[in-house]
């Protein structure tokens, strides 16, 4: 099929589907189809890049110059950033098209995808009893893969953002080493734990675009220098799937006992499908598991307050209406501007951030928070075989743990996707914090900067009739981003038989 | 007898009114000011001469009181200065720093807090703060940190303003105050005021106010980068303070770290006041690890050395008055408006800004190389005191009254200049007497600051090396040395270069036939004898009682009417006396 028929089919997809993924889609017709003509005319001859001539969707956090770019946020509903993020920039010169701004949780503050000024997104599977939630924050990229309205999408994962939208939809999301890809244009939740997401059908594709973002970019200053991406890969390659059989590690802290039993299958399914391949499966403990999710709980809403106080309508960005109509020169410009342009649950987090920082609080929260972290960092190191490549000489232990595993396997979202109606339905019994629990296994590697990845596997019953959808997520070593792709690999679409 | 007598003597006063001023007595009367009921009929002449009598009074009086409050109530008062660096680009981005521009030119997408952006550290800009921090005797730290300091204000883009307020680039520095920088007696000859900390810091938007609702934003200063100096609380009197802060100006110029003084904005300062009563139990508080002081306030941004000395002895005045009256010091942030005499409530210590301090998880640690430190140490430009030493030193021979003005003026344009001067008349300079020799370099500095000074100064100009050539200045200042023609003379020819006469000094003596031909001593007495016939009650007053001021009225009586430029000042006293006195 042509490249201008795949296209041309990915958008009717955009707007016949009523699933809300995009908030800006790509316009019918427009300049890009001639850019896929040309790509289309060199692909006979060689195409510039694999994605040469495909749709890819960018997150609606992402900046571009040709699109609007709101975060979901009222108070940036009708921004257009003067400048386009490095990723956009990477994309297009590889010869992509931006496939359109995708649907996300309000600057990424979320995990279902609910909480967008433009409306919840709405997953492609739909159970039995209504719409199911596509995970967020990055809902919209991984319902436009998976809803086939592009080829593939950029999302950021800044807990698990990419990851438990990938596992909700059914699709393959991967969130990169911390500081491979540049966050240039990435509008910024929390700085330290940002990082840009890809997710496609399939791994193979994820892996293309990202060599293509895998780059130095002097205007991000957390992007990985040169001298250190050529160390990382030294150090990682050639990877050792290639040499020898894996030693796979079990996190025993992962199985908690609010896991579903349809995932806690899927996940055992997993490893003896990997056993089967002549990989060692190891259990191992992180320890600090436990805290890492109020740890990010602290951490995240503690950034995210500071970055988005520069959002007071001044010099972008809408004003609320009645902003103007106190003429004292005394009263706050940007307190209603605020008020209404913020959302619920971004409200919730700058004011949890406000208070975390604040000078009585600071010792307990956000100090110990980031203490966690650290402890959190340290027992990933101590279960890998590989030290971390960029760890200063006197950090890296001396003598790695001879039974050290490669990757870690386990669950990326404890539960299948929920019902829409039960997360945005008045039932008295939810909390806001019963949401950010589907983060519990996305966010230690978050908070280590490790790559990770979440690929969907199938478990049917014993009739084949009944399949249940489960992401599974392997987590690996900092930089070892193509052993944890290679991993995904293995496991991606696989469908396992209940035998039990 | 009494009472009579204080009748009598006041009655005349009263009749000599002019009926019209009866009124005005009357509400003199009123008002119970016999002060100014008497200087109603005196000459102007007199009341200036009064006023100035009173307000002398009153400023003793002022300092007797300052001083019986010094003897009861110890001060101490810390020092923050906030200096705009020379730098070509701004501390996070590369748009250029220049204010002068149209407004809202020069901004990167940072500066504005643009959604996506990421601040882009100018290493360039480290420079003039390590000068500074050097200069300032402080120690550098190879790893520093930048932090957020968050508040909400429409001069502030980010939201926040990025600091080194964990981990600042410099501590533990020091300055030298000494007499003659103008510190207060009672700190002696010389005082060391330690500094806690320097760090680097983005400056805020300017804005401008047109009440009642306009505000209109410049964002071109936004990010400027900044050096934050923090001096510990040793400080005990205001004119001690506004000499640190004047130290720390010329230090921060000489080292060439800054733009602009605290004239051109170029340079804050906040400080901050306590005071406990001598000889009783120390103080609860502690600052900055010296305990014992009382509850502090801090009085913000102070524009110029005399605010500062000002505003302190009005904050340490209202603190006093508060805790005569039973009352307690808050911990308040306050302002003062240059002139008043009250320093005014800005914030309580309930509107206290939590500026919840988070490291900016953007900006990697700024790590900095004992080899740049160094390498900056061995190129500092001289020291303010060691320029003073030098300049009174046998090499220049100036005053402590001319060497610290030549410093301070003009960014040290004006020290350059006098430099340049007395370089070029040492090399043109012959005079035979070894006495005109050495005084080249005090005569020069006379020239420089006071003669071209007044002329500036009465033209209303800045500073301008051109206006007057250092070579002509130099070369009327041989001729004057030379004795080829007068003072009045130099003056005037001065004068008329200063006003845009281009000719060389030599051509201009030579057109204008200024060039001194002595007078015979027949002659100075031809002078001297009609000036004496002129007046002789005078004579008398200085032959009998010695008057030798009056002296001068003849010179000039001479000067006046012998052939202008010829007439030498000390060569007709000189006959004068003769005269006189023989």
């Amino acid at each position: 099929m042509s490249l201008l028929r795949e296209a041309e089919r990915c958008i009717a997809n955009q707007y016949v589907q009523n699933l809300n993924s995009f908030i800006t889609p790509l316009p019918r017709t427009g300049s890009w189809k001639a850019r896929v003509q040309e790509a289309d005319q060199r692909a006979d001859q060689g195409p510039l890049t694999w994605i040469d001539g495909r749709l890819i969707s960018v997150k609606d956090n992402i900046c571009t110059r040709d699109l609007p770019t709101t975060c979901g946020s009222g108070i940036l509903d009708k921004f257009n950033s003067p400048f386009n993020a490095t990723v956009v920039e990477q994309l297009e010169a590889a010869g992509a098209i931006i496939a359109g701004k995708t649907n996300l949780d309000e600057f990424g503050m979320g995990s279902h995808s609910v909480y967008s000024r433009f409306g919840p997104v709405k997953n492609v599977r739909n159970g039995a009893e209504g719409d199911l939630s596509a995970g967020g924050s990055s809902g919209g990229s991984a319902v436009a893969v998976a809803a086939d309205q592009c080829y593939a999408a950029l999302g950021t994962d800044t807990g698990g953002s990419v990851r438990l939208p990938a596992a909700y939809t059914g699709t393959v999301g991967f969130k990169p080493s911390y500081g491979l890809i540049s966050r240039w244009g990435v509008v910024a939740y929390a700085n330290s734990l940002d990082t840009v997401g890809i997710l496609g059908l399939k791994t193979s594709t994820v892996r293309d675009v990202f060599t293509l973002l895998n780059h130095y970019d002097p205007h991000d200053p957390t992007s990985i220098s040169r001298s250190s991406r050529a160390r990382l890969s030294q150090v990682t390659s050639p990877s050792p799937l290639q040499c020898r059989p894996l030693r796979i590690g079990v996190p025993l802290e992962y199985n908690i006992s609010e896991l579903e039993p349809s995932v806690r299958k899927a996940w055992l399914l997993s490893l003896a499908h990997l056993q089967k391949q002549g990989h060692a499966i190891h259990p191992v403990s992180l320890p600090a598991t436990k805290h890492a999710l109020s740890a990010y709980y602290v951490l995240a809403p503690a950034e995210a307050s500071s970055n988005l106080a520069k959002y007071d309508g001044v010099r972008y960005g809408t004003r609320g209406d009645h902003a103007d109509s106190d003429k004292s020169l005394d009263a706050p410009l940007y307190s209603q501007t605020r008020g209404s342009g913020f959302g619920a649950e971004v409200k919730r987090r700058i004011l949890l951030g406000t208070f975390s920082l604040s000078a009585d609080a600071m010792d307990n929260y956000f100090i110990q928070a980031q203490r966690v972290r650290r402890l959190v960092q340290q027992d990933f190191n101590s279960v890998f075989g590989a030290g971390h490549p960029l760890a200063h000489e006197n950090e890296k232990s001396s003598e790695r743990p001879a039974s050290g595993v490669d990757v870690l396997v386990c669950p990326t979202a404890p539960s299948p996707p929920p019902l829409l109606s039960d997360l945005t339905g008045l039932s008295a019994n939810r909390s806001p914090l019963d949401a950010y629990v589907n983060d519990v296994f996305t966010v230690p590697a978050s908070l280590a900067g490790l790559p990770a990845i979440s690929v969907p596997v199938a478990v049917t019953n014993t009739g084949g009739k009944k399949s249940g959808l489960a992401g599974i997520q392997v987590v690996g070593q900092y930089g070892y981003d193509e052993l944890v792709m290679q991993v995904g690999e293995l496991l991606e679409g696989q469908r396992f038989a209940d035998d039990s | 007898m009494h009472l009579v007598h204080h009748t009598d003597a006041d009655q005349p006063y009263a009749h000599q009114y002019p009926p019209a001023r009866i009124n005005s007595s009357i509400r003199s009367l009123q008002s119970a000011t016999p002060s100014t009921t008497s200087a109603d009929r005196v000459p102007l002449r007199k009341i200036l001469k009064q006023e100035a009598k009173s307000l002398k009074a009153q400023k003793r009086q002022r300092k007797e009181n300052e001083e019986a409050s010094r003897q009861q109530w110890e001060l101490t008062v810390g020092v923050e200065i906030h200096a705009q660096l020379d730098t070509a680009a701004k501390l996070f981005s590369r748009a250029p720093t220049s204010s002068s521009d149209v407004p809202n030119t020069n901004v990167a997408l940072f500066d504005l807090a643009f959604p996506g952006s990421q601040p882009e550290f100018q290493a360039a800009t480290l420079l003039p703060a390590l000068r500074a921090a050097i200069a300032l005797n402080c120690q550098i730290q190879p790893v520093s940190r930048f932090d957020r300091k968050h508040y909400f204000y429409q001069d502030q883009p980010a939201g926040y303003q990025i600091t080194q307020y964990y981990e600042p680039f410099a501590r533990n520095g020091y300055v030298d105050l000494f007499d003659y920088d103008g510190i207060a007696p009672e700190d002696g000859e010389k005082i060391r005021i330690d500094i806690k900390q320097v760090q680097l810091e983005q400056d805020t938007a300017k804005s401008q106010e047109y009440p009642p609702s306009t505000q209109l934003l410049d964002f071109n200063r936004v990010s400027h980068p900044l050096i934050e100096i923090i001096t510990m609380p040793q400080i005990h009197t205001p004119a001690t303070a506004a000499a640190c802060v004047r130290k720390l100006q010329s230090i921060l110029q000489a080292c060439g770290a800054v733009t602009t003084g605290m004239e051109l904005g170029g340079l804050r300062a906040d400080v901050n006041v306590s005071i406990r009563r001598r000889g009783e139990a120390p103080g609860q508080c502690e600052y900055d690890g010296i305990s014992g002081l009382g509850q502090r306030t801090e009085i913000k941004n102070l524009s110029s050395f005399k605010a500062v000395e000002d505003a302190i002895v009005a904050e340490k005045n209202r603190q006093i008055a508060v805790l005569q009256s039973g009352g307690v010091v808050e911990g308040e942030t306050r302002g003062w408006t240059i002139g008043s005499t009250e320093t005014r409530l800005l914030r309580g210590k309930e509107g206290a800004v939590d500026y919840r301090y988070m490291p900016d998880p953007d900006i990697p640690p700024l790590r900095i190389g004992a080899d740049l430190i160094a390498s900056l140490q061995e190129n500092l430009p001289t020291s303010p005191d060691s320029l003073v030493l030098q300049l009174i030193g046998p090499a220049y021979g100036l005053s402590i009254e001319d060497a610290k003005p030549l410093i301070e003026l003009d960014d040290g344009a004006r020290l350059e200049y006098y430099q340049d001067v007395v370089d070029i008349l040492r090399e043109i300079h012959s005079s035979p007497e070894k006495s005109s020799r050495d005084t080249l370099a005090r005569v020069a500095g006379n020239w420089v600051l006071h003669e071209l000074g007044g002329l500036l100064t009465k033209a209303d100009r800045a500073w301008d090396a051109t206006v007057v050539p250092a070579r002509s200045l130099a070369e009327l200042i041989d001729h004057l040395q030379r004795k080829l023609i007068t003072g009045p003379t130099a003056k005037q020819v001065l004068a008329g270069i200063f006003d845009g006469d281009s000719r060389p000094v030599a051509v201009i003596l030579e057109e204008d036939n200024l060039l001194l031909r002595p007078l015979s001593r027949g002659e100075y007495l031809a002078l001297a004898e009609a000036a004496i016939a002129q007046n002789p009650k005078m004579v008398e007053q200085i032959r009998s009682k010695k008057q030798m001021g009056k002296l001068g009225w003849f010179v000039g009586q001479m000067m006046r009417t012998g052939e202008k430029g010829r007439v030498e000042a000390p060569k007709a006293e000189e006959i004068l006396r003769e005269l006189i006195f023989q």
